[in-house]
């Protein structure tokens, strides 16, 4: 492919498609790089082959039954997306939940982070060679999975919350299994920081790789880790406090340069955090109902529906319509693993949503993707696009 | 007729060993292939803490267990897969190439072993056995023209592959290629230097008469071990591979046998590269690292040495036995389906006993060995040619050490990029060989 430059050299240059299969984009993305020699002269980002038309399927049902489909976004850490469309929903009803399913909330979330940061590292490290370091985290998210397996049934797309609280409360003995999990986590990192953290190949591949800064993450509109990896010293739990994250003792994680190094530690750091976090919450975990008293979300009592006229007919009506959030449009979002999750939901006071948007922090990652590979090699595709963590279900939708 | 013939052989028997040597020994390193591919795998598993390979079976039919060989079995069911596969070829390739490149590695790879000494040379009435089927004297350098020939069926491959993804995989294969050849060959110069020639049967004598070539030239020896890696394509220098960017690499459009023969060439060259870290720097044929034991003492003792090197190998094989005990009852313990449990006690048991007969048979052996490999009871001949079969395994037993320490390696540390491989091999390695070959050649001057 020739080319003409600004200053009117003509480049000979070769184009490679990064994608869609390809074993360096963990999903369908497809980056198509225009090589001079190795390194990367410029670049398009391709999205979309993913696309399910999530925003347009959940329109045909209640929003209960949106709920599975929030599992397929980021399916990395379903929880979290489970309960940032709960919180949405609730916080158009106006809805407290009860003191004890927000800690459990806060426990799921963490622990959602934790996994989804240990693929994200480990997905990472495998792109750079270093395989065995996949099987240090893995064998930790399993032990992670077990937990979900039972406390809901499901592994991977839990739908473990309802509107207005849990699908059930925890099975005996939660606390200790994710205490359990808490050290596990904290071992394997500290085996895998044994591996990599003065690895002089480690450090040489990953150090000025993809560097983004303060001012160019901001102008993208990034979130979360990946932010803070760049300096910006921005957390919603911190900076917008929900769920009582203020009570919470925790550091937000801040990178210095905005490179793949510092993308890949802020994650590895924040999962400690994430863990103190879990320590915290398991103390704060009273008994109690996990299911907020609001006869417009939650089913009324079994015994009731049996004896009593109104209650039956709550149940009814909950069963076979569904919730009716007042008119309106709201906005909320939570601090999910990959960065700012938000639902953006339009009633028309019908059981079904009018539109839901769903605000992806992949999105805006992956925007940034080929002006961050200029100038770099072929094989920093592989560890750059790893450490931005693009979920392509959250991506394409 | 058929008489005249054995009675020639019997009346030359170095002649006829020294005729059927170069095709033994070739076969014989490539029966070590399933062993690495076997040492890789559960090596894996071991530095990833998980299973390994445990799956595939042969059913004993009257015995009624299924063996799994610790997952020896797979590296049968790879072959016989890869063997009876479609012989597809891409449309889009150039045919010619396609079909010859994936040999040259291959062939290169069975080659070199002709210009290794595998044992002393035997001095008989009329002429000398040599350990090196082809003993020229350009030696080493033949050695390192044959190895780096193979970089062309990498090259061809990709070229011919026409695809975008195996040209740069050739490229960076042959840039990387000729960076390491110079600082390996300049590596090596030092003990060439130290030694005075460049006959591989000298470098292994002289490592006789004073000692290992690791402990003459640490420098030179870290050099090569890491020029071998680079030559062999291996973690952290399997960029031309780079699987999680370059999909396969050079291989990407190769499938069936032609892949087989790329990635048995990839493990066939690993263990020439260990068979020749171990001859220059690790004494080769050569028992201990201290003079005094050089050939002749372990001719004139090849009874005893035998002796103990089958106590090590029986003492090798009941520690096993050991561990197969333990295996065995992790799996009584951890495994949840009876059926299963009561196939794995069974395999283990038959491992067990099979085993522990090994074991007490070569304790036996060993003492058989110990009280009847003599020269008054055997006769030159006999003591020359087992004495050549010990130094040819203990060449062996030196490169399957280092067969490890590249799968050690590999599970290990990430892979480098293909610039910092450059700058490696001509900002550092380069530097460091010529200060090396610099401070040798003034030490071995003053020395004299």
């Amino acid at each position: 492919m020739k080319v003409r430059t600004p200053q009117g050299d003509t480049l000979d240059l070769m184009t490679v498609n990064i994608g869609p299969s390809h074993p360096a984009t963990h999903g369908t993305l497809r980056f198509l790089a225009a090589l001079d020699g190795e390194t990367i002269v410029g670049g398009v980002c391709e999205m979309g082959f993913l696309h399910r038309g999530f925003e347009k399927m959940v329109e045909q049902g209640t929003y209960s039954q949106v709920l599975p489909f929030t599992d397929r976004l980021n399916y990395c850490s379903a929880m979290i997306n489970n309960i940032g469309f709960c919180k949405s929903v609730e916080k158009m009803f106006g809805i407290t939940v009860p003191e004890r399913c927000i800690v459990l909330r806060v426990i799921l979330i963490e622990l959602s982070r934790i996994i989804d940061h240990l693929v994200c590292v480990l997905a990472n490290l495998v792109d750079l060679g270093a395989l065995t370091n996949f099987w240090y985290f893995f064998n930790v998210r399993e032990e992670v999975y077990r937990i979900w397996e039972k406390l809901c049934g499901a592994r991977l797309t839990n739908t473990v919350t309802r509107i207005g609280g849990m699908y059930r409360d925890a099975y005996p003995g939660f606390e200790g299994d994710v205490l359990a999990v808490c050290g596990k986590v904290e071992a394997a990192i500290a085996e895998v920081r044994g591996l990599i953290e003065y690895n002089k190949i480690f450090i040489q591949r990953t150090k000025d790789i993809g560097i983004v800064t303060a001012e160019q993450a901001i102008a993208f509109g990034w979130t979360g880790p990946c932010l803070r990896a760049s300096g910006v010293d921005r957390d919603l739990r911190k900076d917008e406090p929900y769920y009582g994250y203020e009570t919470y003792q925790f550091d937000t994680i801040v990178g210095t340069k905005g490179d793949t190094f510092d993308r890949i530690f802020v994650r590895i750091f924040e999962m400690l955090e994430s863990v103190s976090i879990v320590r915290q919450a398991v103390g704060k975990l009273k008994p109690g109902p996990v299911n907020a008293a609001d006869a417009r979300v939650s089913l009324p009592p079994r015994d009731n529906v049996y004896h009593d006229m109104e209650s039956l007919i709550n149940s009814f009506k909950l069963v076979y319509e569904g919730v009716r959030p007042p008119a309106g449009e709201c906005y909320d979002s939570l601090e999910a693993a990959n960065g700012e999750l938000g639902f953006t939901i339009i009633s028309d006071g019908g059981t079904n949503p009018y539109r839901i948007k769903v605000k992806a922090p992949c999105l805006t990652q992956w925007a940034a993707f080929a002006p961050m590979m200029e100038g770099h090699m072929v094989a920093d595709v592989a560890s750059a696009l790893g450490s931005i963590n693009i979920i392509a279900g959250e991506l394409d939708r | 007729m058929l008489s005249t013939i054995i009675d020639w052989i019997a009346a030359h028997p170095y002649q006829v060993v020294g005729l059927v040597l170069p095709i033994v020994i070739p076969l014989a390193l490539f029966q070590i292939l399933p062993l690495l591919v076997l040492m890789e795998r559960r090596g894996a598993a071991m530095i990833q803490d998980r299973a390994g390979p445990n799956r595939a079976y042969i059913p004993i039919p009257f015995l009624n267990v299924k063996v799994r060989g610790f997952g020896m079995i797979f590296n049968l069911t790879d072959a016989v897969k890869l063997l009876f596969k479609e012989h597809f070829t891409p449309p889009f390739v150039h045919k010619g190439y396609y079909r010859i490149a994936p040999a040259i590695p291959l062939i290169t790879g069975l080659l070199t072993p002709a210009l290794i000494p595998w044992f002393s040379p035997i001095v008989y009435q009329g002429g000398v056995l040599s350990g090196q089927t082809i003993d020229a004297n350009s030696g080493i350098l033949m050695l390192f023209a044959m190895a780096s020939l193979s970089v062309y069926g990498v090259v061809l491959g990709s070229w011919a592959s026409n695809s975008k993804y195996s040209l740069l995989g050739g490229m960076r294969a042959s840039a990387m290629m000729i960076s390491y050849e110079v600082s390996m060959g300049l590596s090596v110069i030092g003990m060439l230097m130290i030694v005075g020639s460049v006959s591989l049967t000298d470098v292994v004598e002289w490592q006789g008469q004073h000692t290992w070539g690791f402990v003459v030239q640490p420098v030179g020896f870290l050099l090569f071990l890491v020029s071998m890696f680079a030559e062999c394509n291996r973690n952290p220098f399997d960029v031309a591979e780079g699987e999680s960017e370059l999909v396969a690499g050079f291989h990407t459009e190769f499938n069936g046998v032609k892949f087989m023969l790329y990635m048995s060439a990839e493990y066939l060259h690993m263990i020439v590269a260990s068979v020749l870290i171990a001859t220059v720097y690790f004494g080769g044929y050569q028992l201990l690292p201290i003079p005094g034991f050089g050939p002749e003492w372990v001719k004139a003792h090849v009874g005893q040495v035998l002796a103990i090197g089958l106590v090590g190998m029986a003492l090798g094989l009941l520690g096993f036995v050991w561990v197969i005990k333990n295996r065995k009852a992790i799996h009584a313990r951890s495994d949840s389906n009876p059926q299963d449990k009561a196939e794995r006690a069974k395999e283990y048991g038959l491992y067990m006993a099979v085993f522990t007969l090994a074991g007490l048979g070569l304790l036996g052996a060993a003492g058989a060995s110990w009280a009847l490999i003599n020269i008054e009871r055997l006769g030159q001949g006999w003591i020359d040619f087992i004495t050549a079969a010990v130094q040819f395994n203990i060449v062996i037993a030196k490169a399957l050490l280092f067969c490890w320490l590249f799968v050690w390696v590999r599970w290990t540390i990430p892979r480098f990029r293909y610039d910092q491989i450059m700058d490696l091999g001509w900002k550092v390695l380069l530097n460091v060989a010529l200060v090396n070959l610099l401070v040798t050649a003034v030490v071995a001057k003053l020395i004299g």
